[in-house]
């Protein structure tokens, strides 16, 4: 898993996706905002990341994903454990609102719109 | 003059080739009014045969017919001077005036080409001169001619009041036809009503003759005193010893809680209020709840004091369960297509078969077969019995389980007499239960569910009240698979939902790498937003499981464009089948696309103006939708027709029928298709 190393303070996000296509097209939309990029292909692996460095400022992860937490489970752990660090969940399931995502976190059915969520990673970016 | 014509059968049945066929709807209009008049063939009748004497009479003819023509041959209802009952269809000279609603005059047959070949013509009995009036029925159809026939030419025809006469006799062979139609209607609807009638008397009869077999109780009571005279019969229906005197509350007691008031007490009697005539319920020593029927007078002394109440009494039980049982059915059938709960649904059967049979409980239980357990699903019990605990070993009560396990009903009258339960019968008493229905219901053959009725006294369940059991049953299986399915259904879908949202999230990241190289990044988000928009539509056919209406595509659009304001919409609810669904979505993209990139949305104050109307007036209705763009820059064509404007220009379902314009204040589109099209399923 080849992981672009932070050369300078730019905002890091993490890609969680356990899908290898989408996965490159979700780093590819990251690297296009002008961010750094760190991958992850499970939320097991996510935490370990989040364990082991602290520039993590957003999390762009995927919801069904083999392992011992889904996105869901990531995101509120990430929620509870890293509360600075912003969320981004997308899914191809149709409609989240049967879920309760975590508190300042925003979703994006899949596929998703990668201008809008362009937009959405330079808010966050920004706050 | 009969005898004039009289001719042989085979002369008529020569052939005979110059009558040309009317067409063929005509001839099928025709017979089936002569079938609707069921007249062919009849027997003749004097209203006839009146008509056809004044015809031959007034016009001077020997011969005079009211001729029915057939597909292959006409028939005669009435004729004077004229043997034979009917003629093949090509000896028929009335056959020429079908097709005109004048009088057909031919004065010399031999001179007329239609005729002049006809063998009646050319043989015996030589006939020279025709006229005849079509018969004409009320919706137009001519079924044949009333005519009057000469051996001898008539150069000079008929006089003006001959063929007044004529037509109107023939519109007299009309009326006639039609009122026998009428009547004949009449008597099919009596005989109809009379057998009616007889089933009903029939049915009136034996239920007198059944209660007349049911015997009657007779009682007096004295006012006074409060003791009731009753006789051994009485006694019986109340399931008393046969004594002659009770104290009248002894029967006042038994009767159910919910009905008291229905029946006389010392109250009401002293006061003569009390109802004379009254259903109601009592609670027997061993037969249970009993339906009594009471008839009764009060007698008065010579102060109008009531002094005695003087009646009958009958058990209607049985007359009562089946007319509570109809209605059972019923109101299962109605309550049943509430509920989308299998719990509700389980317990409103088992209140309204526990209370159609006054029963101890009914209700239903979930079977482990393999463990040979019951558990209660939903229960209904009366006041005087507690509710079953919820899990059972059908061993503990004896051995009919092994009937269950085959798919047989049990049922028993007596659990101390039946040998599957007489050994195990204490266990059965102590919840007191002394007869009981369990009916299996199989589902695909598969017996996980027990329908099952008890009473607390020996009771003989006919074969009509076990079926009854098996279709509470039945229904309220049939109504959990339809719930079970129903929610499978909704699963699926979802699952479904999710699939295709992957693939199309991952036909969007081939992509985009593929196209990665691709220095003209407009071309590949166009790609892009086509792929989302058609996403979209899948998004509204599957949350509305697969009909998606014109509203939420719309919807959808302005939703994604995220310009709040700046579309106005309106149009009726249309539900569009899935292939209109998704058309329609990518126009709604390209539409907005163009609004964004060109039209009214490129500017703060443009707005989009969307209206859709369904047009009826057409032979098949039709949907228009409207596109309006205003407070954007001057519209102008495109320069040149891409993909986008390609989509626009195939329309709704890609039939066409789409009228752009570009003139102020601002682009317009108006595209129609078949609104029949735009819901079909595939």
């Amino acid at each position: 898993m080849a992981q672009s190393t932070p050369i300078n303070n730019r905002t890091v996000v993490l890609v969680v996706e356990d899908e290898p296509l989408q996965r490159m097209m979700a780093v590819d939309l990251v690297l296009d905002a002008g961010f750094d990029v760190v991958e992850a292909w499970s939320a097991d692996e996510a935490v370990t990341i989040l364990e082991s460095r602290t520039d993590i400022r957003i999390v762009f992860t995927d919801v069904d994903m083999p392992g011992s937490m889904d996105g869901l489970k990531l995101a509120a752990s990430i929620r509870d454990r890293w509360p600075p660090i912003e969320l981004i969940v997308t899914s191809g399931h149709i409609r989240m609102n049967d879920v309760d995502l975590p508190a300042r976190s925003v979703f994006f059915p899949k596929p998703y719109d990668t201008e809008k969520v362009t937009a959405q990673l330079n808010l966050m970016a920004a706050n | 003059m009969p005898g004039l014509l009289s001719l042989q059968r085979d002369v008529l049945r020569q052939p005979e080739t110059n009558v040309t066929n009317p067409p063929d709807l005509d001839q099928i209009r025709r017979l089936e009014l002569l079938e609707a008049y069921d007249i062919l063939n009849t027997p003749p009748e004097p209203e006839f045969d009146d008509i056809v004497l004044v015809a031959s009479e007034v016009c001077g003819t020997p011969v005079s017919l009211v001729s029915l023509v057939e597909a292959n041959r006409q028939w005669f209802k009435a004729s004077v001077g004229f043997e034979p009952c009917e003629t093949p269809i090509e000896q028929s000279v009335c056959a020429h005036s079908l097709a005109s609603p004048d009088l057909l005059i031919i004065p010399d047959l031999t001179l007329d080409p239609r005729t002049a070949q006809n063998t009646l013509v050319t043989e015996p009995p030589h006939i020279r001169f025709y006229a005849g009036a079509p018969l004409i029925g009320p919706d137009g159809v001519a079924i044949g001619t009333l005519c009057v026939i000469d051996t001898k030419p008539r150069p000079q025809g008929l006089t003006p009041s001959q063929q007044k006469v004529l037509a109107a006799l023939s519109r007299q062979v009309i009326a006639l036809l039609e009122h026998r139609r009428t009547s004949h209607r009449k008597d099919e609807l009596f005989r109809r009503q009379k057998g009616m009638a007889a089933n009903f008397r029939a049915t009136v009869n034996k239920t007198i003759a059944a209660q007349e077999a049911g015997r009657i109780g007779t009682f007096e009571i004295d006012i006074v005193t409060d003791v009731i005279a009753a006789s051994a019969e009485f006694c019986r229906i109340f399931d008393v010893p046969a004594v002659p005197t009770y104290p009248a509350k002894t029967f006042q007691d038994m009767v159910v809680p919910s009905d008291r008031g229905l029946h006389s007490t010392d109250r009401n009697r002293s006061d003569g209020s009390a109802s004379m005539n009254v259903e109601y319920r009592i609670r027997t020593a061993s037969h249970g709840v009993r339906w009594i029927s009471r008839h009764a007078v009060l007698e008065q002394d010579e102060t109008g004091r009531p002094v005695k109440m003087i009646g009958t009494v009958q058990d209607i039980t049985d007359a009562k369960r089946t007319v509570l049982r109809t209605q059972a059915l019923l109101d299962l059938g109605d309550r049943l297509r509430d509920l989308d709960d299998i719990t509700d649904m389980a317990l409103v059967a088992s209140d309204l078969m526990g209370k159609a049979f006054d029963a101890t409980r009914a209700g239903f239980g979930l079977v482990d077969k393999a463990a040979e357990t019951l558990t209660i699903q939903s229960e209904w019990h009366s006041v005087e019995a507690d509710a079953l605990a919820l899990k059972h070993h059908f061993r503990s009560y004896g051995s009919y389980i092994e009937d269950l396990k085959r798919g047989e009903p049990v049922v028993l009258s007596d659990v101390k007499a039946d040998p599957r339960t007489s050994g195990t019968a204490n266990a059965l008493l102590a919840l007191g239960i002394r007869s009981f229905v369990n009916l299996p219901v199989l589902d695909h053959g598969r017996f996980n569910l027990l329908v099952y009725v008890h009473h607390d006294h020996v009771y003989d369940w006919t074969d009509e009240e076990v079926a009854f059991i098996r279709s509470f049953g039945d229904r309220v299986q049939m109504a959990m698979a339809k719930l079970q399915a129903e929610t499978e259904q909704a699963t699926l879908n979802r699952e479904i939902g999710h699939r295709l949202k992957n693939t199309f999230a991952m036909i969007q990241a081939i992509a985009t790498q593929t196209l990665r190289p691709v220095t003209e990044r407009g071309h590949v988000q166009n790609f892009e937003k086509r792929l989302f928009a058609l996403s979209k539509a899948h998004d509204i056919l599957i949350h509305d499981q697969g009909n998606a209406s014109i509203r939420n595509i719309v919807e959808s659009l302005d939703e994604t464009l995220a310009m709040p304001g700046r579309i106005d919409l309106d149009g009726p609810d249309v539900v569009l089948g899935p292939r209109g669904a998704l058309s329609m979505g990518l126009v709604m993209h390209e539409l907005g696309t163009n609004a964004m990139k060109y039209g009214a949305l490129s500017q703060p104050d443009g707005i989009i103006t969307i209206r859709w109307v369904i047009d009826e007036s057409g032979p098949e209705p039709q949907l228009t939708f409207f596109w309006q763009e205003s407070g954007g820059p001057l519209p102008k064509p495109p320069e040149r027709k891409g993909f986008g404007s390609k989509l626009i220009q195939m329309g709704l379902i890609g039939t066409g029928g789409v009228v752009t314009s570009y003139e102020a204040p601002g682009f317009s589109v108006e595209m129609s298709a078949s609104l029949q099209q735009l819901q079909q399923a595939n």
